[in-house]
């Protein structure tokens, strides 16, 4: 079981034009700025290369790929290097601008691209669950997050009253 | 050892801070190490339609119309 399986599968996928560009995101991603974050899947956000003569893109490409390099299908899932990996289209312009801006990270000499810090604790806040709020906090007293690039995020996206919202309701010190 | 519960709560910020600033390649084989072991306490039944253990999907929200 390796995630640097899965990293070094999908740097594969990418040369050979089957993605055309992706990042690491969810638990793992925030594993590369904070301590590491126990999960059982890995999130990667992917844009597809359209068919030849098509506009649309196809991720049973990616499936198929994947499969004939020992990838097995489980659900929505691909299981790589004994991890269950789910691709994600960028389904909102947050996501859009996170993978846009993604950056590359060096893993042992294995170039892995990864949301931004900042990104991720937007993602986190705008999906909202019980986990993600708590992986907001940890990015928040880990003091990994730029302020004011995170501020421009929140505002670009319409997240600032959530932001205060979740501020009201984990960071004040009153009652 | 102490039962100080600031002197505890600063430990495990410490540990936490040392964790965090440990080269990527060693958090993602603890990654791999902490799966395993989730996998173990929870079983393999867990989904038995399935030889994968895995989280619900994010409800990552979709692009307006």
């Amino acid at each position: 079981m390796s995630i640097q399986v899965v990293i070094k599968t999908i740097n594969q996928m990418q040369a050979d034009g089957v993605i055309d560009r992706y990042a690491i995101g969810g638990a793992v991603g925030a594993t590369f700025y904070l301590e590491p974050v126990a999960t059982l899947d890995v999130d990667i956000f992917v844009t597809f290369c359209p068919e030849p003569g098509s506009v649309l893109a196809n991720p049973q490409l990616i499936f198929d790929y994947l499969k004939a390099r020992g990838g097995t299908v489980e659900g929505e899932y691909i299981v790589l290097g004994g991890w269950p990996v789910q691709f994600l289209p960028p389904t909102g312009p947050l996501v859009e601008e996170a993978l846009a801006q993604a950056v590359e990270t060096d893993v042992e000499g294995t170039p892995a691209r990864v949301l931004t810090a900042e990104h991720l604790a937007a993602i986190a806040l705008q999906t909202g669950r019980a986990k993600d709020k708590a992986r907001l906090l940890q990015f928040i007293e880990a003091g990994v997050l730029d302020a004011a690039r995170f501020q421009a995020i929140l505002a670009r996206h319409g997240l600032v009253d959530a932001w205060q919202k979740f501020e009201r309701q984990f960071l004040s010190e009153g009652p | 050892m102490s039962f100080d519960l600031q002197k505890i709560i600063e430990s495990k910020r410490a540990r936490r801070r040392n964790l965090a600033a440990r080269p990527i390649a060693e958090k993602l084989r603890m990654l791999d190490a902490l799966r395993e072991r989730e996998l173990a306490i929870r079983g393999r039944a867990v989904h038995s339609d399935s030889s994968a253990v895995r989280e619900d999907p994010a409800p990552y929200p979709t692009k307006p119309k």
